[in-house]
C-alpha cells in the first residue's frame, strides 16, 4: 500500500473486484486469485467468458489461476521487476503506450532535477553513501523546481530530462533476453505475453492487474509494485473501468485495518503519527501538509488540518480544547532511536527488539506471531523473553502455546527457563459479532452476528474495552508518567464495557459540534448532525470525524455499510447502493482518467465518468463535480503533483522508482550489477536467528504460499479444511526429485540457514527447472497452514522456520517469497 | 447277497447324505433368493425368506457352505463320476430310459450316466458360481481398472445359476417324481437289493463298496 | 408435490408420474473450474456427510475416488498437451444418465428411482446392498458403505431441486463454473462456451453428453473432448454390455429356459409317469396275490 499511495496518492485497489469483469486482458501476477480469492475470481471468469478477456498468469509455479489461464510464463520467485522492466520497455520500444493518456495523467512531463543519477554499472541511485553503505541524501530523487515553486516541465516529453525520457533510458536495460536471463523464462515467452499485455494502450481497451502477497513479500516489494503501476499508467488503464491496479487483500479487513492506524507510524485516515521534535499541532500539520508541485492542482491533503483536528476531537472529546491545541497536546509522539532516526515498531522490528529485551509484554489480537511472522525460532526466542504475553485468540494456536515443550525444543529451551506469563483470552470470532469488513475494492460492508460466540467468548471491542477502563482506573488511582491520551479519551460509549459497533461508526464517520457554516455563513451541518462529505470537517473543533476518510459512510441517513441494493444504472457492475465505498462512495479511483482531456471516455462502452458541459456524471468523480475538464486540477488530486508519478519523488527508501534486485539470497549474482545485486537500501538484523545462507550451500530457491482449502493457522481446527488438505506437502519438480531419488509421497526435508521443516513430497511438473544466467536452477515451494496445534497431522511444519527476517525498506514487508535452501529425502 | 433279493443295501453312507443335504438345502435356498434378484416377478421369494436385505446378506454365506458341500462331494465322488463305456452305452440309449422303457437301458454303475452329468454339471457351477460371486460379493473392493471383472461375474455367475438350476429342475424331478425309491435312498441310505439290481446292476457286481445287510425276508 | 417417477427399479409395473416436466441438467464447465472445492464441503454439508479421514499422497486431490460418504470430488490432472502443460480439473460426480446402469442393473424394487425431472436417486431404505449398481454403472459412481451395507451418491440434491433451489455445489461454486438449470438451457450455455473455446485455440472443446447412456443430467465442457481420459471420463460410455446382456437377453432366455424345463417335466411325468419300481415287481419266486400290474 505504501506504494500504491506515493504513485497514485490512496493505498489501495484502484477499481474493485465487480469491475474486473471489464476487462480485456487480466494479468495475474504476484498473487494467485483463483487460490487465494476465489470468490473475487469469479469477475475474471465473466471477463473470460463475456468479453473474452485474456487471462495471463506469471508466476513461479503453475498454479490455479495458471490453470485457468490462457498464458502462463514461469519466472524465479523474487524477479518479478525485471519481468515488469520488461514489460515497460517493450511497451515504449514498440510505441505500445497511450501517449495522450501519458502526457495528461502521469508525471512523464515533469522534468527530473539534475542532480538526480543512476549508476547503473553499480546499481545505486545518486545519493549512495558508498562508505557508510547507505542512502545518505535522496535530496536529488525530486523533481527540477522552477523559482514559482513548480515542477518544470515539457508537454511534448523530449526534454532529455523529463521523466519519460529518464524513463526510457533507465528500462531500455530490460530486453526480452535481459529478462528471460534473470527471470528464466524464454526470451520468446516473454514477447509473447508483451505483445498481449501491452495489447490494452489503445483507448479501446483496458487491462487489469491483479497482485497480492506474491508481490508484497519482497525485500523490495514496494518498487515492484511500483513498476507494475508504471506499466499501466503507460497503458492508460489506470482509473478506467475494466483496468487498474488491484492489490488483493490477504484478509477479510485488512483493508480496513490500514484504513484505521493499523500500521505504526498512521494514524486512521493515514494522518502520520506525530513524530517527537512536531512539538504544535501547527508543526505537525505544516510537516504533514504537502505543498501543490503544479499550478491548479487539487493537492486535497491541503486540508489535512481539518482532518487532524476532527480527529482529535474524537480521540479526547470534551478534553480536546482549544488551549491544548484540541487535544494535540496530550497525544503521544514517535520517540528518535539513539542513532536519531524514529522508531520503527513494525512487525520485524517489534520482534527483534522482544528477542534483544526492549519488550515487557505484548498484545496479540488475533496474530500467531510464531507461525506468521518470518523466522519462527527468532518469535519463539523472542516472546520467552517476555514478562507477559496477552493472546486473544479463537482457538489455543502456537504463540499462546509457545511455551511447549515441543515448540520451546526449536530454540533449545525448555518450559522451565521460561517466565513468560500468558494471558490467553477468547475472543469471537467473525461470525459471532457484527461490525463491518473493509474489503480490497473499499467497501465498507457491515456484517450482522450468525451465532453467538461459545462460552467466555467475547467479542473484540469488549476485550479491548475491559482492559482500558482498567487500566484507565489503574492510571486514575496510581498515577503514571504520562496518563494524560488515557485519562483524556473519549469514552462516550452507553455501554462503557462493551460498545455498540454502531456508535463507533458513528464515531468514525463524524458529526457536527457546533453548527458547520460555509463561507458565506450559511449552515451547511447543523449541531448533532452526521457529515456527509470530506470538506464539512472543520479545523476549529467544530467537527469530530474519527477517520476523515470513512465519512459518508454513516449519515443522517443511517449506516450506508448496511445497503445491499444491487441497482446497477452503469451496466458495469458497480452498484453505487451497495454498502459504501470509500472515498466519499466512489467504486473506481482516479476515474478522471477513463476520460480525455475534453472529458470524453476513451471508450464509449465503459464510462468511468464523462463530462456533460455543465458537470461530471458517472461513478462519483474524483475531481471537483463541476469544475470543466481543462481547469486542470489533476487527476491524482491526492498527489501535490495532480499527476501519477512514474517518478516518485522523495517517498522511497531504495529509488525514484524500480530497479531490479535479486531476493537477498538468490542463487546468482544481481546480472545487471553484482555489486549491488539485492536492494542496498535494506537494513539486515542482527540477531543470532537473523543468518543467511549462500548458493553454494542451499542452492534452491524457495517461495511459501497458501492454499485455497485453508485459511492461515486458523483452519487447520475446522475439520472439513482439514480433510481438503490434511498434511504439509511440498512442491518439487519432476527433475530434482529424481536427481534426489525422491518419489511422489515421501517423506522430505528442507533447510535453510533459519531452520528446517519435514513434508510430504509432491512432485510436479507444474515447477519445472530454469537457466538463470546460464546456470541451472531449481525452484520448490510449500504452503503455510500447519504447526503444531490444530486437527490432523500437526507435527511441528511451521513454514516460517525455514523464512528469513529481511524486510522492505518501505513496507517493512518479510521477503517470504524467494529465499534458499537445501533439499533431503528423510 | 440273498437268494430273494430282499437284502438291504447301503447306497449312501452318513457322510454321503449329510453332504448332500447340505448340498441340497444351501443350493435350495440360494436357487430361490437367486431368483428373487434375478427377476422382479421373484421378488416376493425375498420377502417370503426374510425381506430383501436378509437375503442378500445370507446369499453369499450360503453359498460358501454350498461350495463346501460340492467340494466335499468331488472329494467323495469323483473317482465314482468318471465316464465308463457302459455310460456311454447308456448315453446312446437314453431315449429309453426318458421313456421308462428300463428294460431296454443298458446296465449302469452306481451312478447312471445322468446322475454324474448333474454331478460334473453342479461342480464346474459351483466353482463358477462361487468364483463370479465373489467378485461380486466383493464389488466394492474391484477396482475401477479390473471392472472388466465385474462385468463378467454378472454374466457367468447367472449363465452358470441357470445351467445348473436346469441339471437342478431335472435332477429334484427325477428323485422325488420319477424314480420310486430315490428320495427314500438320499434320505435314509439304504436301498433294496432289488432296486440296486434294477437301477445300478453294474454296481451290485462290482460293488467294492457296497455293503449288504441280510434284513430277511419283507414278508 | 413430490416428484414425479419416470423410472423404478426391479419393478414390474409402469412408473406413476403423468405430469410432463422438464429434465434438470448440471453444467460443468471444466474450463473455468478452478479446483477451490468449494463444492465438495458444500455437498457434505448440506447432506450432513461427516469429514473423511484424508492423508497427504502427493497431490491436490482430497480423496483418490468417490466415497460413500463423499460424493463430489474435483479430480486434478496434469497433461502436457504438445509442450504445454495443462491442469485438468473435473466434478467427478454421479451423471444421473437418462439411462442409468445402476437402475436398470438394481434387483431391489423402488432402491432406485429416476425422476421425471432426470434426477437418478438411491432410496436406501429400499436398498439390498447388492452392489448390482455399482457393476451397472459405466463411471464407477456408486459406492458402499461397509457399516449400512447400503449404497450412496450424489442426489443432484434432490431435496433442494424439489423445493426450487439449486444443488448445494452449485450454490457454492464460486466462479459459476457450476450451473444448474433445465437441459436445454444448459446446453445452450455449454455449447455457446464450447464455440468460445473453439475460437480461442481449443479446437477439439466439445460438450460432454454422452449418448450411449441417453445424455446425462450432467453435462460437462471439456477443451479436450477427443480424450476424456484425460479428465478420467469414459469414451462412449454405455450401460455395460455384460449388463445390459444379463438385463435384457439372458434374463428372458434362462426366464424361459426354466419355465421350459419345468413344462417339459411336467408333459413328461403326465406322459410316461414314474419308473417302475422294483420293489414293488412281483418276484417270480414269491409272488405276492395282491400286487396291482402296472399299465
Amino acid at each position: 500500500m505504501a506504494s500504491l499511495a506515493a504513485t497514485f496518492g490512496r493505498g489501495a485497489m484502484t477499481n474493485g473486484w465487480t469491475d474486473i469483469r471489464n476487462a480485456d486482458v487480466v494479468l495475474a501476477m504476484g498473487g494467485n486469485p483463483a487460490e487465494n480469492h476465489p470468490v473475487g475470481f469469479r469477475f475474471v471468469m465473466e471477463a473470460k467468458r463475456n468479453r473474452n478477456a485474456t487471462l495471463v498468469c506469471v508466476d513461479p509455479r503453475f498454479n490455479r489461476t495458471a490453470a485457468v489461464a490462457d498464458r502462463f510464463v514461469q519466472i524465479r520467485a523474487g524477479t518479478d521487476i525485471a519481468f515488469l522492466g520488461g514489460l515497460i520497455n517493450y511497451a515504449l520500444t514498440h510505441n505500445r503506450f497511450h501517449q495522450e493518456y501519458v502526457r495528461l495523467f502521469t508525471n512523464a512531463p515533469l522534468l527530473v532535477s539534475e542532480r538526480y543519477a543512476f549508476d547503473s554499472a553499480r546499481g545505486v541511485f545518486s545519493g549512495w553513501d558508498a562508505e557508510r553503505r547507505a542512502y545518505t541524501d535522496i535530496s536529488s530523487w525530486t523533481y527540477d523546481i522552477g523559482p514559482d515553486g513548480y515542477a518544470r516541465t515539457d508537454p511534448t516529453l523530449q526534454h532529455p530530462r523529463s521523466v519519460f525520457q529518464v524513463m526510457r533510458q533507465f528500462y531500455a536495460r530490460y530486453t526480452p533476453e535481459e529478462v528471460s536471463r534473470i527471470c528464466g523464462c524464454s526470451a520468446d515467452d516473454f514477447v509473447k505475453v508483451a505483445d498481449v499485455i501491452t495489447s490494452t494502450y489503445t483507448p479501446d481497451r483496458a487491462g487489469t492487474i491483479m497482485y497480492a502477497l506474491g508481490w508484497t513479500h519482497h525485500s523490495h516489494s514496494v518498487q515492484l509494485i511500483h513498476a507494475a503501476a508504471m506499466l499501466q499508467l503507460l497503458l492508460g488503464n489506470i482509473g478506467r473501468p475494466g483496468g487498474g491496479l488491484n492489490a488483493l487483500r490477504g484478509h477479510a479487513n485488512i483493508q480496513g485495518g490500514t484504513d484505521c492506524g493499523m500500521a505504526y507510524h498512521n494514524l486512521p485516515g493515514y494522518i502520520p503519527v506525530p513524530k517527537v521534535g512536531d512539538e504544535t499541532l501547527n508543526a505537525f500539520v505544516t510537516a504533514a501538509t504537502p505543498r501543490a508541485l503544479r499550478p491548479n492542482s487539487t493537492n486535497f491533503w491541503s486540508n489535512t488540518d481539518r482532518f487532524v483536528v476532527s480527529q482529535l476531537k474524537a480521540f479526547y472529546g470534551a478534553a480536546a480544547t482549544r488551549q491544548n491545541e484540541f487535544g494535540y497536546r496530550l497525544h503521544p509522539r514517535l520517540p528518535q532511536s539513539d542513532g536519531g532516526a524514529y522508531e520503527n515498531w513494525s512487525w520485524a522490528y517489534i520482534f527483534d527488539a522482544m528477542h534483544d529485551g526492549g519488550l515487557e509484554g505484548f498484545f496479540s489480537f488475533g496474530m500467531n506471531p510464531v507461525s506468521n511472522g518470518p523466522n519462527s525460532r527468532k518469535a519463539i526466542a523472542g516472546l520467552s523473553k517476555l514478562k507477559w504475553l496477552v493472546v486473544a485468540e479463537n482457538f489455543e494456536q502456537e504463540t499462546a502455546a509457545f511455551w511447549r515443550d515441543d515448540i520451546l525444543s526449536l530454540v533449545d529451551l525448555t518450559p522451565e527457563d521460561v517466565q513468560t506469563e500468558v494471558f490467553m483470552l477468547p475472543a469471537a470470532n467473525f461470525a459471532e459479532k457484527d461490525g463491518s469488513f473493509v474489503n480490497s475494492a473499499r467497501w465498507i460492508q457491515w456484517k450482522w452476528k450468525a451465532v453467538d460466540p461459545p462460552g467466555d467468548a467475547k467479542p473484540d471491542q469488549e476485550i479491548v474495552a475491559r482492559i482500558f477502563l482498567k487500566v484507565r482506573e489503574l492510571y486514575e488511582q496510581e498515577g503514571g508518567t504520562f496518563p494524560d491520551p488515557i485519562r483524556g479519551l473519549n469514552w462516550w460509549y452507553s455501554n462503557p464495557t462493551s460498545p455498540s459497533l454502531e456508535e463507533v461508526s458513528r464515531e468514525i464517520n463524524g458529526w457536527a459540534l457546533e453548527d458547520v457554516r460555509d463561507a458565506s455563513g450559511a449552515v451547511v451541518v447543523g449541531r448533532g448532525r452526521q457529515l456527509s462529505r470530506f470538506l464539512d470537517t472543520r479545523a476549529d473543533g467544530s467537527t469530530l470525524s474519527g477517520n476523515w476518510l470513512y465519512i459518508g459512510m454513516f449519515t443522517d441517513q443511517g449506516n450506508l455499510a448496511q445497503r445491499r441494493s444491487t441497482a446497477d444504472p452503469s451496466g458495469l457492475g458497480r452498484y453505487p447502493e451497495w454498502t459504501f465505498s470509500w472515498p466519499a462512495n466512489r467504486r473506481i479511483l482516479y476515474n478522471r482518467c477513463s476520460a480525455d482531456g475534453d472529458g470524453r471516455p476513451w471508450d464509449a462502452t465503459r464510462v468511468g465518468i464523462a463530462w456533460n458541459g455543465e458537470r461530471w456524471v458517472g461513478d462519483t468523480p474524483d475531481y471537483t463535480v463541476d469544475s470543466a475538464p481543462g481547469a486542470d486540477l489533476g487527476a491524482f488530486i491526492m498527489l501535490p503533483e495532480g499527476v501519477a508519478r512514474l517518478f516518485v519523488p522523495g517517498q522511497f527508501a531504495d529509488g525514484p522508482w524500480s530497479e531490479h534486485y535479486e531476493p537477498v539470497e538468490s542463487p546468482v549474482a544481481n546480472p545487471l550489477h553484482p555489486e549491488h545485486s539485492s536492494n542496498p537500501a535494506v537494513r539486515p538484523f542482527g540477531s543470532p536467528f537473523d543468518t543467511l545462507g549462500t548458493a553454494e550451500e542451499y542452492p534452491i530457491v524457495c517461495t511459501t504460499y497458501r492454499l485455497t482449502e485453508h485459511f492461515h493457522y486458523w483452519t487447520k481446527n475446522n475439520p472439513y479444511a482439514v480433510q481438503l488438505q490434511p498434511e504439509f506437502f511440498v512442491e518439487i519438480p519432476e527433475e530434482l526429485a529424481r536427481e534426489k531419488g525422491i518419489a511422489n509421497g515421501d517423506q522430505v526435508r528442507v533447510t535453510s540457514a533459519r531452520g528446517s521443516i519435514e513434508g510430504k513430497a509432491m512432485v510436479t511438473r507444474r515447477i519445472k527447472p530454469m537457466q538463470i544466467d546460464g546456470r541451472q536452477v531449481y525452484q520448490i515451494g510449500f504452503p503455510i497452514h500447519w504447526g503444531f496445534l490444530g486437527r490432523g497431522a500437526q507435527r511441528g511444519s511451521l513454514a516460517n522456520l525455514v523464512t528469513p527476517t529481511v524486510v522492505d525498506p518501505n513496507s517493512f514487508a518479510p521477503e517470504y517469497k524467494g529465499f534458499l535452501v537445501r533439499l533431503e529425502k528423510v | 447277497m440273498t437268494e430273494q433279493g430282499h437284502g438291504r443295501i447301503v447306497r449312501y453312507t452318513f457322510r454321503e447324505r449329510a453332504v448332500h443335504l447340505a448340498a441340497a438345502l444351501s443350493y435350495v435356498y440360494l436357487l430361490l433368493t437367486g431368483l428373487a434378484f434375478w427377476t422382479p416377478a421373484m421378488y416376493w421369494l425375498a420377502i417370503v425368506l426374510g425381506g430383501g436385505y436378509l437375503s442378500r446378506v445370507l446369499h453369499p454365506w450360503v453359498g460358501i457352505v454350498f461350495s463346501v458341500a460340492v467340494a466335499l462331494m468331488y472329494a467323495m465322488w469323483r473317482r465314482d463320476m468318471r465316464t465308463t463305456d457302459a455310460d456311454r452305452a447308456w448315453r446312446r440309449s437314453i431315449v429309453h430310459y426318458i421313456r421308462n422303457e428300463d428294460a431296454k437301458v443298458p446296465p449302469a454303475g452306481r451312478f447312471n450316466f445322468g446322475q454324474k452329468q448333474l454331478f460334473w454339471i453342479m461342480v464346474g457351477g459351483a466353482v463358477a458360481l462361487l468364483l463370479s460371486g465373489i467378485v461380486m460379493w466383493l464389488v466394492a473392493s474391484v477396482p475401477r481398472e479390473l471392472r472388466g471383472l465385474r462385468y463378467a461375474a454378472v454374466v457367468v455367475h447367472a449363465v452358470a445359476a441357470l445351467l445348473t438350476s436346469a441339471g437342478f429342475i431335472v435332477h429334484l424331478y427325477m428323485g422325488l417324481l420319477v424314480v420310486p425309491g430315490g428320495l427314500s435312498a438320499i434320505l435314509h441310505g439304504e436301498v433294496s437289493e432289488r432296486w440296486a439290481r434294477h437301477h445300478h446292476p453294474l454296481w451290485l457286481e462290482e460293488k467294492p463298496t457296497v455293503t449288504i445287510k441280510d434284513v430277511g425276508s419283507r414278508t | 408435490m413430490s416428484l414425479e417417477l419416470l423410472r423404478i427399479s426391479a419393478s414390474g409395473s409402469p412408473a406413476p408420474g403423468v405430469r410432463s416436466v422438464p429434465a434438470v441438467t448440471k453444467l460443468v464447465d471444466t474450463t473455468t473450474c478452478i479446483g477451490c472445492k468449494a463444492c465438495e464441503v458444500a455437498c457434505q454439508e448440506w447432506n450432513d456427510l461427516p469429514p473423511e479421514p484424508t492423508t497427504q499422497t502427493g497431490t491436490y486431490q482430497t480423496l483418490p475416488d468417490l466415497t460413500a460418504n463423499f460424493w463430489n470430488l474435483i479430480t486434478f490432472n496434469e497433461h502436457d498437451d504438445s509442450g504445454t502443460l495443462r491442469w485438468l480439473m473435473r466434478k467427478d460426480q454421479c451423471m444421473h444418465c437418462s439411462e442409468p446402469g445402476c437402475l436398470i442393473a438394481c434387483p431391489a424394487p423402488g432402491a432406485i428411482v429416476q425422476y421425471a425431472n432426470g434426477i437418478v436417486d438411491f432410496q436406501q431404505d429400499h436398498c439390498i446392498g447388492c452392489g448390482y449398481c455399482v457393476t451397472g454403472c459405466p463411471f464407477d459412481v456408486p459406492k458402499f458403505n461397509p457399516r449400512t451395507r447400503r449404497v450412496y451418491k450424489c442426489t443432484l440434491c434432490v431435496d433442494r431441486v424439489s423445493v426450487g433451489l439449486q444443488p448445494a455445489c452449485v450454490k457454492a461454486c464460486p466462479t459459476s463454473c457450476l450451473q444448474f438449470g433445465t437441459k436445454e438451457a444448459m446446453l445452450e450455455i455449454a455449447n455457446r462456451r464450447v464455440e468460445q473455446l473453439k475460437a480461442s485455440g481449443f479446437a477439439r472443446a466439445a460438450v460432454y453428453d454422452p449418448p450411449g447412456v441417453g445424455g446425462t443430467g450432467v453435462v460437462t465442457v471439456l477443451a479436450f473432448a477427443d480424450q476424456p481420459e484425460l479428465y478420467g471420463l469414459p469414451r462412449d460410455p454405455t450401460v455395460p454390455m455384460a449388463v445390459s446382456f444379463w438385463k435384457g437377453p439372458l434374463k428372458w432366455i434362462g426366464n424361459l429356459a426354466m419355465l421350459g424345463g419345468l413344462a417339459v417335466a411336467a408333459i413328461h411325468y403326465v406322459r410316461f409317469g414314474r419308473k417302475e419300481d422294483p420293489d414293488q415287481i412281483p418276484n417270480p419266486k414269491d409272488q405276492i396275490p395282491n400286487s396291482t400290474t402296472r399299465l
